[in-house]
C-alpha cells in the first residue's frame, strides 16, 4: 500500500491500525510509519485514499433517519 | 430609556443566539455577573484527551500535613490514627475565599490543585513520577517528597494489603486489566449519604458518641464476659468519629475566621462585607449545628462532601439536593421572602461550580476510562417522597436553570422521572437537554423502585429515597440501605464472555489461560454447545470480580478505616464500628456493572445465523478471520455486520438472544453473594470503558477488530447499526424485564436538534418519553448536538471548548475527549422522532 | 528578630493571642481570592518574602 501523503510504500500491515469509526464501512484508520499521517484505508481494496484531518469524516455518517443530521455524505 | 433599550437589545441577540444554538453564549449573556465571574474562574480538573490541563499541580501540602501525624500515631488503631492525621490536615490546609464566592470548601491548599489519594495502591503511586507537567515547582524538591511518601506508602497502602490475603491466581487475573476495572478499597471509592441524620450537625452525633462511649465503659467496668471483650476495640473508633467531627467543625470556623477578618480589614464594597459576614455567620453555624436556611443547608452539604474527600477518593457523588435541600429555598424564598429567586439561583449555581472544581489525581487508565472528568457525580432529582407522593420542587426547577447559566459537564443529574411529574418540569428537563447539556438522563422511578425492591429486599419506603450511587445504579439513603463503599469494582470487561468462549477460555490478546476450558468450538455441535460454554465463561469471569471485591469490602475496615464516614453513617456512629463493616446492619446494594455487554448478543447471533442456521461459514472460517484480525476477510467482515441481525431493531432473531443472556446472568446474580448475603445483579453500561478496552478485546463476530472501539454501551445498539428508527430501539430493549432481568440499563439516544425544536420539538419527545415510559425501560439519555457542530468542533477545538456531549453514564466537554471517542459518539445514529 | 506578629498579614486569633492567620491576597491567571494558613504569632518571619512591615 502507498501512503497518499508521502507516499511510502509498504504491505498494509506495516501502516499501524487505530481505528474503525464505523464498523460497517470498510474504512478504516491507519498511520503511516513514515511520515506519521493518518490514512482513510479501503480494507476491501487495500488502498490508502486520503490524508485525515482533525474533522474529516471519510466513512459519512450512520444510516438511521437521513437528511435530519446536517453532515458530509461521502 | 436607555436601560430598557439596552434590555432589548440584549435580549434580542440572546434570541438570535438561541436560534444559533450557542448555547454557551446565550448562558454567559443571561446569567449574573457573579456566576460568570465563578464559572470563568473554575481550573479545568478533568484530563483532556488523557492529560491534565497545563497549570494543574498535585497538592503536596496535604500528603505531607496527613503523613507528619500518621507517622506520630504508628501502632494505634487505623481508624484512630487516620483520624489525628485528617485533623491535622483540617486544622492546617490552607483555605482560600475566592472573590465573588458564598459557598466555602475545597480539597487542596489553592484553587488549581488537584488532590492525590496515595494511600490506594502503590502501583498507581509509582505512575506519578510519569505524569507531565502536574508536579509543583520546584520540581526537584516535589519529587523528593514524592519519594519519600512512595518508599513510605510501599506495601502499605489498602490494595497492598489486600493482595497479600487475595488467591494468588486471582490476583493475577484480576490485576491483568483484562477483565475487570477497578479497586476493591474504599481508598477509590463513593459513598451513599444520609443528610436526614447529617442535618442534625455535628454537636448532636458528637453528643451521640459521647453517651454510646459512657455506657461502654460502664459495661466494660461490670462482669467480666465474652460479650464486653469485642467493645474495647470499639472505644478507639468513637474516638476518632469524635476527633474528626471536632475537626470539621475547626475547619469550618477557620473559613468564618477568614470571612470576618475579610469584611473587618480588607473589604470596601459594603455589599460585599455583608456577604462576607454572612458567610462568617453560615460557617460558624454548620456543620456544627443544623441548617436553618438555604445558604447554610447548602454550605452544610458541601462542607461534608468535603470532608469526604479528603478522606479518600470518592469517585462519584450520589445525591439528592433538591430534595434535601428544597425545603430550605420554599422557607426563603417563598414564606420568609429572605432571598430573591436570582438571589437564590446565583447559590445554586455556585454549588454546581463548587463541585464542578473539584479534582482529585486519577492514574492514566482510569482517566482514559472517564475522559475529561474527575468522576461520575450524578445528582438525582425528581422522584417521590417516601409515601410515594411527587418530589419535585422548586429547587429542581432551580438546579435545572443554574445548570443551563453555568453549563457545567460535571456534576449532570438523574431525573427520576414518574407519572406525576408535571408538565413545567419536564419542560426544565427537556430545555437542559436541549441546550446540549447531555443531561438530564431520564430514569424511570416506578421502574427502578421496584426494582430496588426486588434485588435486595430494601422496604418501598426506603427504596422510594433512591440516588445514583454512581452513574446508573439506584441507593436508598436510609439508616440501613446506604451504601459505604464501591463495590462495582466488579466491573466486568463482558465482551470477554464471547471472546473466551470461542478460545477454550484463552485470552489471546494478554495470552494467558483466563477462563475455565470450555471446550474448542470447532468441536461445538450446534448453537446450543457455544451457548453453553458462554454461560461457563460468563459464571466464571462475574465469580472472580465478586469474590475478590467481597474480600475487598469485609477487609476494609482493616486495610482502610473511614473514621469520617463512620461519623455520619448513623449505623456506624450506633454500634462503634467502621461504615464499610458490613456486619453492621447494611442490606447490601451490590451490583456487578457490565461494561462491554452488547457484543455478546450481536455475536452470538452472527454465529447461531452463519454458521449453525444457514452454515453459510463454518466455524473453522470464523476462527481463522478472528485470529487474523479480520485483516484479509473483510467481504466476510462486512457480511457479519451488514446481514447478521443486530441488537436495537426490534429483530426478535438477537433480541431473544439478548433476553436469554440476560436471564443466565440474573439466575446467576442471585448465586452470587455480597457479605450481607444479598444478591449481585447486572448492570450494563460503559463509562468511556468501551475506548479503553478498545485494545483489549480481540476480534469479535460482530466484525468489530482490536483496536476498534466497542458499542457505546449499556444496552445501546451498535453506532449507526439501529437502522429501524427510534421505535424500534425501544421496542428492542421493552423485550425484558427491566426490574427482574438486572439491575439497570444504560440506553444512549441521539436527537436531532433542528427537528426538536420550539414547542413541536418538545411534544415530539414528550411523546417519545411516553413510549419508553410504556415499554416500561428504566433509562435513556440523549445527545443533541449535531454533526456539523462536533466536526467543527474536531477541526477547531480552541472555538468550541464549551460544547458538551454525553459520553455514557457522564457527560464531558468534546474537546476533552479523544478523537476515537469523539468518532464513536458521531456515528450514533441521529434518531428522528415523530 | 521580626515575627509573624509584626506583619500586616497576621490576624491574632480572638481566642489565642499567640496563634493567628496568615492572609495573603492571591491573583491567579484564572481568578482572585484570600488564602489564609494558620501561623505563630511568633513564628521567625526573616525568611519570608511576603512579610510587610505593620
Ligand atoms: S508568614 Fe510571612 S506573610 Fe504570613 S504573617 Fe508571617 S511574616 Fe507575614
Ligand atoms: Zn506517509
Amino acid at each position: 500500500m502507498k501512503c497518499s501523503a508521502c507516499a511510502f510504500e509498504a504491505p498494509i500491515g506495516k501502516f499501524r491500525y487505530l481505528y474503525n469509526a464505523r464498523i460497517d464501512s470498510s474504512i478504516t484508520m491507519r498511520q503511516c510509519p513514515q511520515c506519521e499521517q493518518w490514512l482513510a484505508v479501503d480494507e476491501l481494496l487495500g488502498e490508502a485514499k486520503d490524508v485525515v484531518n482533525p474533522g474529516e469524516a471519510p466513512w459519512g455518517k450512520s444510516a438511521g433517519i437521513e437528511g435530519l443530521a446536517e453532515d458530509v455524505q461521502v | 430609556m436607555g436601560q430598557s433599550t439596552a434590555r432589548t437589545e440584549k435580549e434580542s441577540s440572546v434570541e438570535e443566539l438561541k436560534n444559533r444554538r450557542e448555547w454557551w453564549f446565550v448562558a454567559e449573556k443571561t446569567r449574573s455577573k457573579r456566576l460568570d465571574y465563578l464559572r470563568k474562574g473554575v481550573w479545568k480538573k478533568g484530563a483532556i484527551g488523557g492529560n491534565y490541563a497545563p497549570g494543574i499541580k498535585i497538592d503536596l501540602t496535604f500528603p505531607q500535613l496527613f503523613i507528619d501525624k500518621w507517622q506520630e500515631h504508628e501502632g494505634e488503631a487505623i481508624m484512630l490514627q487516620k483520624a489525628h492525621a485528617l485533623a491535622h490536615v483540617l486544622d492546617n490546609i490552607p483555605i482560600f475565599i475566592t472573590d465573588n464566592s458564598q459557598i466555602m470548601g475545597y480539597i487542596g491548599s489553592a484553587p488549581h490543585n488537584i488532590v492525590w489519594h496515595w494511600q490506594g495502591i502503590s502501583m498507581v503511586n509509582e505512575e506519578i513520577y510519569n505524569e507531565e507537567g502536574i508536579i509543583p515547582e520546584p520540581e526537584e524538591e516535589s519529587l523528593e517528597i514524592l519519594a519519600n511518601l512512595n518508599d513510605y506508602w510501599g506495601g502499605r497502602t489498602a490494595v497492598d494489603k489486600l493482595a497479600r490475603v487475595l488467591d494468588p491466581e486471582d490476583a493475577v487475573k484480576f490485576m491483568s486489566g483484562a477483565i475487570g476495572w477497578g479497586t476493591p478499597t474504599s481508598a477509590a471509592t463513593y459513598s451513599t449519604k444520609d443528610f436526614d441524620y447529617i442535618f442534625k450537625g455535628f454537636e448532636a452525633i458528637l453528643a451521640e458518641v459521647e453517651e454510646r462511649m459512657e455506657e461502654t465503659e460502664e459495661k466494660l467496668q461490670g462482669n467480666p464476659s465474652p460479650e464486653i471483650l469485642p467493645l474495647y476495640d470499639k472505644l478507639p473508633r468513637w474516638e476518632a468519629m469524635q476527633i474528626v467531627l471536632e475537626a470539621g467543625i475547626r475547619y469550618a470556623e477557620r473559613y468564618a475566621r477568614l470571612a470576618r477578618t475579610l469584611a473587618e480589614h480588607f473589604e470596601s464594597d459594603p455589599e460585599r462585607r455583608e456577604e462576607l459576614l454572612r458567610i462568617a455567620e453560615t460557617c460558624e453555624r454548620v456543620p456544627a449545628k443544623p441548617p436553618r436556611n438555604l445558604q447554610e443547608s447548602l454550605q452544610f452539604d458541601h462542607f461534608v462532601q468535603v470532608l469526604s474527600r479528603y478522606e479518600t477518593f470518592e469517585g462519584a457523588w450520589p445525591h439528592r439536593p433538591d430534595y434535601i435541600h428544597g425545603p430550605y429555598y420554599d422557607k426563603d424564598v417563598n414564606q420568609d421572602k429572605r432571598l430573591s429567586k436570582e438571589e437564590a439561583l446565583d447559590l445554586v449555581g455556585e454549588h454546581l461550580i463548587r463541585t464542578h472544581e473539584v479534582g482529585i489525581f486519577a492514574p492514566k487508565w482510569a482517566r482514559e476510562g472517564l475522559q475529561g472528568i474527575t468522576g461520575t457525580w450524578v445528582w438525582t432529582m425528581g422522584g417521590v417522597k417516601p409515601d410515594g407522593s411527587d418530589a419535585c420542587n422548586d429547587m429542581t426547577v432551580a438546579y435545572m436553570q443554574a445548570a443551563r447559566l453555568v453549563r457545567v459537564s460535571n456534576p449532570t443529574f438523574g431525573f427520576r422521572w414518574h407519572p406525576k411529574v408535571k408538565d413545567e418540569v419536564m419542560r426544565e428537563c427537556f430545555e437542559c437537554i436541549r441546550h446540549g447539556l447531555g443531561y438530564p438522563s431520564m430514569r424511570n422511578d416506578p421502574v427502578l423502585v421496584a426494582n430496588t425492591v426486588h434485588w435486595y429486599g430494601h422496604p418501598v419506603e426506603e427504596a422510594r429515597t433512591w440516588v445514583h450511587q454512581a452513574c446508573m445504579s439506584p441507593c436508598p439513603t436510609t439508616k440501613y440501605g446506604c451504601q459505604p463503599m464501591r463495590m462495582a469494582s466488579a466491573t466486568a470487561n463482558c465482551a470477554k464472555m464471547i471472546e473466551y468462549a470461542l478460545h477454550d477460555g484463552y485470552d489471546p490478546v494478554v495470552n494467558m489461560q483466563m477462563g475455565p476450558k470450555t471446550g474448542d468450538p470447532r468441536e461445538f455441535k450446534d448453537f446450543e454447545d457455544l451457548f453453553g460454554a458462554w454461560v461457563k465463561q460468563m459464571e466464571w469471569l462475574r465469580n472472580i470480580l465478586v469474590r475478590t471485591v467481597n474480600l475487598g469490602r469485609v477487609k476494609d475496615p482493616e486495610f482502610f478505616g473511614r473514621p469520617f464516614l463512620s461519623a455520619i453513617y448513623e449505623r456506624a456512629v450506633e454500634t462503634g464500628t467502621d461504615a464499610c463493616d458490613p456486619s453492621n446492619g447494611d442490606r447490601g446494594n451490590a451490583w456487578v456493572t457490565g461494561f462491554t455487554w452488547v457484543e455478546n448478543a450481536d455475536s452470538l447471533a452472527a454465529i447461531k445465523k452463519f454458521v449453525y442456521d444457514e452454515k453459510k461459514y463454518t466455524m473453522d472460517e470464523v476462527l481463522d478471520a478472528l485470529n487474523a484480525n479480520w485483516v484479509g476477510y473483510e467481504e466476510m467482515r462486512l457480511d457479519f455486520v451488514k446481514n447478521a441481525p443486530k441488537w436495537g431493531n426490534d429483530d426478535d432473531y438477537v433480541d431473544d438472544l439478548m433476553v436469554r443472556c440476560l436471564r443466565e446472568v440474573s439466575r446467576h446474580s442471585k448465586e452470587n453473594r455480597c457479605p450481607s448475603n444479598n444478591t449481585w445483579p447486572l448492570l450494563p453500561e460503559n463509562v468511556s470503558g468501551n475506548i479503553h478496552y478498545a485494545n483489549l478485546v480481540g476480534a469479535l463476530p460482530n466484525g468489530r477488530r482490536l483496536g476498534d472501539a466497542l458499542y457505546d454501551g449499556g444496552i445501546s445498539p451498535g453506532p449507526g447499526l439501529d437502522k429501524k428508527g427510534p421505535t424500534a430501539v425501544l421496542k428492542s430493549c421493552g423485550k425484558f424485564d427491566h426490574v427482574t432481568d438486572g439491575r439497570a440499563f444504560l440506553l444512549n439516544q441521539r436527537l436531532s436538534p433542528t427537528q426538536l425544536s420550539g414547542e413541536k420539538g418538545y411534544q415530539l419527545w414528550k411523546a417519545y418519553m411516553k413510549t419508553w415510559a410504556d415499554l416500561g425501560l428504566d433509562h435513556v439519555q440523549f445527545n443533541m448536538v449535531d454533526d456539523a457542530t462536533l466536526r467543527a468542533a474536531q477541526k477547531d477545538p480552541e472555538k468550541y471548548q464549551e460544547v458538551i456531549v454525553r459520553v455514557a453514564g457522564y457527560s464531558a466537554h468534546f474537546v476533552d475527549i479523544s478523537r476515537k471517542t469523539q468518532d464513536n459518539i458521531i456515528q450514533r445514529t441521529v434518531q428522528g422522532l415523530g | 528578630m521580626a515575627t509573624c506578629k509584626d506583619c500586616k498579614g497576621f490576624f491574632a486569633r480572638e481566642d489565642d493571642q499567640d496563634r493567628g492567620d496568615c492572609v495573603m491576597r492571591v491573583t491567579d491567571p484564572r481568578q482572585a481570592y484570600y488564602k489564609a494558613v494558620p501561623v505563630e504569632a511568633d513564628k521567625d518571619a526573616s525568611k519570608c518574602s511576603s512579610f510587610r512591615k505593620r
